[in-house]
């Protein structure tokens, strides 16, 4: 870190350290508020921003931590530290409940359940005899610490400050590590981050999790400052404040959160001296900041920096900030440099153990239906080890069905598939992943948010959900691995000659960068076998050129390839084997001299006999 | 529950169901059409409310010269809220969400402004006279509701599917660069979508307004109703926010009856089962085209 | 205006706005005007804190309004004790939270006297932030929680729950002689309230209710308990609601078929209650409320004129309500005699007594101050009283 930043922290902890004394009784309650809300928006940003699962109960989460500190000191008689954690814990639990869904459904239909259960948390609290019914719970005994009076709301500033400080500290190290990597993926694609061995349903519940005992935390220490619990405090409207204090903010951003929770909570409060016009005005502001500006003010702050560090003399801006920042992507000009045809071999892990005979894939007798249309009619297919198969056929043929479900986007209806002999159909894609079987997608799907290094550091990374305890057990773990991930990434990266582009939006490069960049992700994961969907669409004939030798030098390093494509040109010299796919059902087989001379396929598929003639077979 | 009951909380369950239905269908038309999820949508019924209120109490106008300024002046209206929250159409969720519940603030501010903050009764247009069928009443008022909503349904059915707006409509919905390749006007379709969203919350609003008390904050309890009812039903399908309303009105009558102060608990749990086991809705969802 | 332009124009008003809040906060701070030793002091600062947004915002309006013109009429005559009455009105949102923060502005700033909330909750989550400062707090809350915080510095303006409840129940019982009495309340806590306390009320007598019913506050169709009660055949039906509520619950009553007498604390007797349940279906109902209407007497005749004069509507019980509590305040004030702080104008108003529109105000150690109410029947659509059941 620079001697600036260095600076530019210490002068910020002073400054939060020294609050109390400049501000009135008034001001330090709001100085409190703002710092439990920014607790409760970095979880909410953790959730929605990072994660992308639209929870609308935060604000139950709030509510279940303030209510299970307040029952459990004033029903059960716990002291208020006793009854800290378990607080937590029951936030937490509300989160797994309210989190199911999640496996189910996304986007405004989570969002409706989530609401939906969060008022239903709200009826609960207004009946349950335990809870003080609409009234509440007054009198909340005030926590314990030692000789310092916690009832001044000045000394609970200092322990706020520490507790959202820790907080704050643990999200940074989520989201700058394996964690917020993961978040981020699963929510630009799922479905390919499902496919790089991501268990999309545990980190979904992780989310939930997550910020539940955030807003479990914010919610006993709410009651200990407060120190009265009533169902109106964690109503729908305290949800909308947080929502907008998230997306204001700067949503996948928690520092953003933390900026959007202060400004409108203080903006809130002076509102309300603008009696009528107030609503009106704060709605507008609202609106104005969501149209003009979606990246949230961190956003803004973040553009404002940039332009500002480039007029001062001597600062550098490297293109991976500008583009970071501003979205320009100053990467025209940047081709791959020496082609893609590297000396060393491709695949990070030799694999030694090859079972003789057996078929890198073999597709038994599949069929799948949808609902009335048949996609595959009883395909089988076996492709050996170490060869590169075709897959050819008009458009609606069933290729990409056939991908789908040998790398776990949805099950066959009949049949199996299977790679070395291990089953793979029917199985989730994160665990088919670990079975050595990787693919592209025919449409991109990298992760947008992710740059070029991040995209393979998600596929590199085989750490389970279950190792999440780190994070809280042992933070200081994660410095050594983040360091040795990214080691492994660059060092595949330098294979693939994408490093100058390491640190770029991967979705900013040009097109054939991009292909490239998903099939170095795909490769990360080690795979055995690698199926490729239409790697040559849209590339040029000098990328197509590339593309060749990759592949070639893929397999070299004892990798099966399988690759659907249009381009016969490219089929022809690269393939040992194709197979002609028409209507859901293998057409013909063989060498791919063998193949384009059949006259079903020729009927079917290529046409013009014509264009046999050249070789050339382009459509 | 004898079965008079049964069949009585029934009734009063289709007359709210058909409340929520119409509100659900705003959402799901503005959504089909335009890719918008109009959260603010409750509010612009309460507007539709309101208006109805000054010309049908303040100023005396009969009930149905009423009711059509009321729904072209919301319409109107509707038209130009499309335009200020056009940036957030098939835009991500949470944007939408939040500066749509931003706009619906304002639109309550707006109406504290110009109408108070106490709201206003509206009495029913016809004799609320109760029938008797079998012990079982009905009253009056709520049949011409279900026939009003029906008309409604049945009209914007075939606008939709019938008439050349209508087509246009749900073509630019399909595919906005084909749409616009066939010299369909984009944004304007997009206008009208959501000024017929704004016309029917207002029809909403009107019909309402003699059962639910007219003011500021009606808005926002029938809003998260009327969105679970049309996700119920299969978000963007018009029939799917009919059987959603009905059907969550009927669940929550139900709920109410049996165990009462506990009716929200059991409504928005037997909600989230149902989507749970089928996740499109019961009749399954109608989405737009996103980029 | 391109998209950029408009890009830039709202960052930089935000970015202004923030900037100013964030002075305008910091400046705030320090005093918030208004001298605190007790010489030179000219005004009375009363903080009203109230919701002017979401679903009460009506009461908030009300309170707004009695306690207005009782100011403006306090004024005109000279002021309280000579000092000029000053109202800084705060809005709570309706939430708790806000509510709390206002409280501690309202201590930070060092008002005198502080008018809160209309809602108990609210009222509740401001009293130890305004008794440990020492600040009297005038509430139009009903609750009977508010009584039990043993505060010197919580007061009533109404009569409570129990107060309430115990004359209808005499009434309705007692000289009415219903015997099958079927309850709705909602859950909220003005709904809670009044179920337990005419529960208990009905418990004294030996009186079971024939049906117990309770929903949200903020449900429309009351099919579904409302049909079950019919079935239960009762001869009174006892609301506990806030007043549309019960306009509603009593207009689908009816028109279901069930004619037992309406009985109901305060809300029955607002015109909004009227309108909502409409004249056929309020015609009939037993309201218990110190303030049934503003043609009791002269002094209530004398406010609804000067009500209407001022703001062109029907004055009615929450206004009279706030009017008195200003009214009640500046009585205590006078008393006081130049030496004003919150603790003397505290036990200025317990010593004093008032006779106000809603009747004989003497506060006692909980901050009660009014213990009865009276009986009205709604009848062609004015509230007229009933002989009062002793």
């Amino acid at each position: 870190m620079t001697l600036l930043r260095r600076l530019a922290g210490a002068g910020a902890v002073v400054v939060l350290l020294a609050v109390p004394y400049g501000v009135t009784y008034y001001g330090i309650h709001i100085a409190n508020l703002v710092l439990i809300f920014i607790m409760l928006a970095v979880g909410l940003s953790l959730v929605l921003g990072y994660a992308g699962q639209v929870n609308l109960a935060q604000a139950a989460f709030f509510g279940m931590g303030a209510y299970a500190s307040a029952v459990l000191t004033v029903k059960v008689g716990l002291g208020y530290w006793a009854a800290f954690p378990l607080s937590v814990i029951a936030a937490g639990l509300l989160g797994v409940l309210v989190g199911l869904p999640s496996l189910r459904v996304q986007s405004h239909y989570l969002g409706i359940v989530t609401l939906g259960l969060a008022v239903a948390f709200s009826a609960i609290l207004v009946n349950a005899s335990f809870t003080g019914q609409a009234v509440g719970l007054p009198g909340l005994p005030v926590p314990p610490l030692g000789p310092v009076d916690l009832s001044d709301e000045y000394n609970y500033y200092y322990l706020l400050l520490a507790a959202a400080g820790l907080l704050f500290a643990l999200a940074r190290l989520m989201v700058t590590t394996e964690l917020g990597r993961r978040f981020q993926a699963m929510r630009d694609d799922a479905l390919a981050a499902a496919h790089m061995g991501v268990e999309v349903p545990a980190y979904r519940m992780v989310a939930f999790v997550i910020a539940a005992c955030y807003a479990g935390v914010a919610g006993a220490l709410y009651a200990g400052l407060i120190r009265y619990v009533s169902p109106d405090t964690f109503s729908l409207a305290i949800m909308f404040l947080l929502l907008a204090m998230v997306i204001v903010g700067g949503r996948d951003n928690i520092y953003g959160a933390a900026l959007g929770a202060t400004v409108l909570l203080i903006v809130r409060e002076q509102f309300v001296d603008l009696q009528k016009y107030q609503q009106v005005a704060y709605g507008l502001l609202i609106v104005g900041m969501v149209v003009a500006a979606p990246e949230g003010l961190a956003g803004l702050v973040g553009r404002v920096w940039i332009r500002v560090k480039r007029a001062i003399p001597g600062a550098r801006v490297t293109p991976a900030e500008a583009e970071r920042a501003l979205g320009e992507a100053e990467v025209s000009g940047l081709g791959v440099d020496d082609g893609i045809a590297a000396r060393a071999p491709l695949a990070l892990v030799q694999d030694e153990r090859q079972p003789d005979g057996v078929p890198a894939l073999e597709v038994d007798g599949v069929s799948k239906r949808f609902k009335g249309l048949t996609a595959l009619d009883d395909v089988t297919l076996s492709v050996a080890a170490g060869a590169i198969h075709g897959i050819v056929g008009p458009n609606g043929s069933g290729k990409t069905t056939l991908f789908n479900i040998a790398t776990g986007v949805y099950g066959p209806t009949s049949g199996e598939v299977r790679a070395y002999g291990d089953r793979v159909s029917g199985r989730a894609a994160y665990r088919i992943c670990d079975r050595g079987v990787a693919r592209t997608f025919q449409a991109l799907r990298l992760f947008r948010s992710l740059t070029v290094r991040e995209n393979v550091m998600v596929a590199l990374d085989r750490a389970r959900p279950t190792s999440l305890w780190r994070y809280v057990l042992a933070p200081w773990t994660f410095r050594r691995r983040e360091r040795a991930l990214k080691a492994r990434a660059d060092e595949l990266l330098e294979r693939f000659r994408l490093s100058r582009v390491a640190d770029f939006r991967a979705t900013n490069l040009p097109y054939g960068q991009q292909r490239l960049v998903e099939i170095a992700r795909a490769m990360a994961t080690g795979p055995r076998v690698l199926l490729l969907d239409e790697p040559a669409a849209g590339l040029s004939s000098a990328e197509m050129n590339d593309l060749r030798e990759l592949v070639t030098r893929i397999r070299d390093s004892g990798i099966t390839v399988v690759l659907i494509e249009h381009n016969m040109g490219l089929v022809m010299t690269l393939c040992d084997r194709v197979t002609v796919f028409a209507s859901g059902r293998v057409l013909a087989e063989g060498t791919p001299e063998h193949v384009t001379r059949d006259p079903e396929v020729i009927e079917t598929y290529l046409g013009d006999a014509d264009l046999l003639a050249t070789g050339d077979g382009r459509p | 529950m004898d079965l008079r009951e049964i069949l009585q909380t029934g009734v009063g369950g289709l007359s709210i169901g058909a409340v929520y239905a119409l509100v659900a269908l705003g959402f799901s038309i503005v959504y089909r059409t335009i890719g918008l999820v109009n959260f603010g949508h409750g509010d612009v019924l309460m507007v539709g409310a309101f208006l109805m209120v000054t010309f049908f109490v303040n100023s005396h106008l009969a009930f149905p010269l009423a009711l059509v300024i009321a729904v072209a002046l919301t319409a109107t209206m509707g038209f130009g809220f499309e335009r200020v929250l056009r940036p957030l159409e098939r835009k991500d969720l949470d944007l939408m969400l939040i500066g749509t519940i931003g706009f619906g603030i304002a639109l309550e501010g707006a109406a504290v402004l110009i109408w108070g903050s106490e709201g206003q009764a509206m009495p029913t247009p016809i004799n609320d006279t109760p029938i008797n069928l079998a012990g079982v009443t009905v009253r009056s008022y709520d049949v011409l509701v279900l026939v009003l909503a029906a008309a409604v349904v049945v009209g914007l059915y075939l606008f939709l599917e019938r008439a050349k707006a209508g087509t246009a409509m749900q073509a630019a919905a399909m595919d906005h660069e084909a749409a616009t390749a066939m010299g369909i006007d984009v944004a304007r379709c997009n206008g009208r979508a959501f000024a017929i969203g704004a016309g029917i919350a207002a029809v909403a609003g009107a019909l309402v307004g003699p059962r639910l008390y007219v003011s500021a904050g009606m808005g926002a309890a029938v809003g998260v109703k009327g969105f679970a009812a049309a996700i119920l039903g299969g978000f963007g399908n018009i029939p799917g926010a009919i059987v959603g309303g009905l059907a969550l009105g009927l669940i929550e009558a139900y709920a109410s009856g049996s165990r009462g102060s506990y009716s929200d608990v059991i409504t928005f749990v037997v909600f989230t089962a149902v989507i749970m086991l089928r996740p499109s809705g019961l009749l399954g969802e109608r989405t737009v085209s996103r980029p | 205006m391109s998209e950029k332009r408009v890009y830039r124009w709202t960052a930089t008003a935000v970015v202004l706005l923030v900037v100013s809040s964030l002075v305008a906060a910091c400046g705030r701070e320090s005093g918030g005007g208004g001298a605190s030793s007790s010489e030179g002091k000219k005004t009375l600062r009363v903080a009203l804190i109230g919701p002017q947004s979401g679903q009460l915002a009506s009461l908030g309006d009300w309170d707004y309004k009695g306690v207005t013109l009782a100011a403006n009429e306090i004024n005109d005559k000279g002021g309280a004790g000579g000092l000029k009455i000053e109202i800084t009105r705060m809005d709570d949102q309706g939430d708790p939270t806000t509510g709390g923060n206002l409280a501690r502005k309202a201590v930070s700033q060092k008002f005198d006297v502080v008018f809160g909330s209309s809602s108990s909750t609210i009222s509740l989550a401001m009293l130890p932030i305004l008794t440990g400062a020492k600040i009297p707090q005038v509430t139009s809350g009903q609750a009977d929680a508010l009584t039990q915080q043993k505060s010197q510095y919580i007061f009533l303006d109404s009569p409570t729950s129990t107060t309430y409840d115990a004359t209808l129940a005499e009434y309705v019982v007692g000289k009415l002689g219903k015997k099958k009495i079927a309850m709705i309340t909602n859950n909220g806590a003005y709904g809670a309230g009044e179920h337990d306390a005419f529960l208990a009320q009905l418990k004294k007598r030996g009186v079971k209710p024939v049906a117990d019913k309770v929903i949200p506050p903020d449900q429309k169709e009351m099919s579904g308990p409302l049909s079950q009660i019919r079935t239960a055949k009762p001869d009174a039906l006892f609301i506990g609601a806030e007043e549309v509520q019960s306009g509603l619950i009593a207009k689908q009553a009816r028109s279901l078929g069930i004619d037992a007498t309406i009985v109901e604390g305060a809300p029955a007797g607002t015109p909004q209650y009227r309108e909502t349940a409409g004249d056929e279906a309020a015609e009939g109902t037993i309201v218990s409320s110190p303030y049934l209407s503003n043609d009791l007497n002269e002094q209530t005749r004398a406010f609804a004129a000067a009500y209407k004069e001022a703001y062109g509507e029907t004055a009615e019980l929450h206004g009279a309500k706030a009017y008195d509590g200003l009214q009640l305040v500046a009585k205590a004030v006078a008393s006081l005699d130049g030496k004003v702080s919150g603790e003397a104008i505290a036990q200025a108003m317990h010593d004093i007594s008032y006779d106000g529109l809603l009747g004989h105000f003497d506060y006692n150690d909980v901050g009660v101050g009014l213990s009865q109410t009276h009986i009205g029947v709604i009848k062609n659509g004015e509230v007229e009283a009933v002989e009062d059941a002793g």
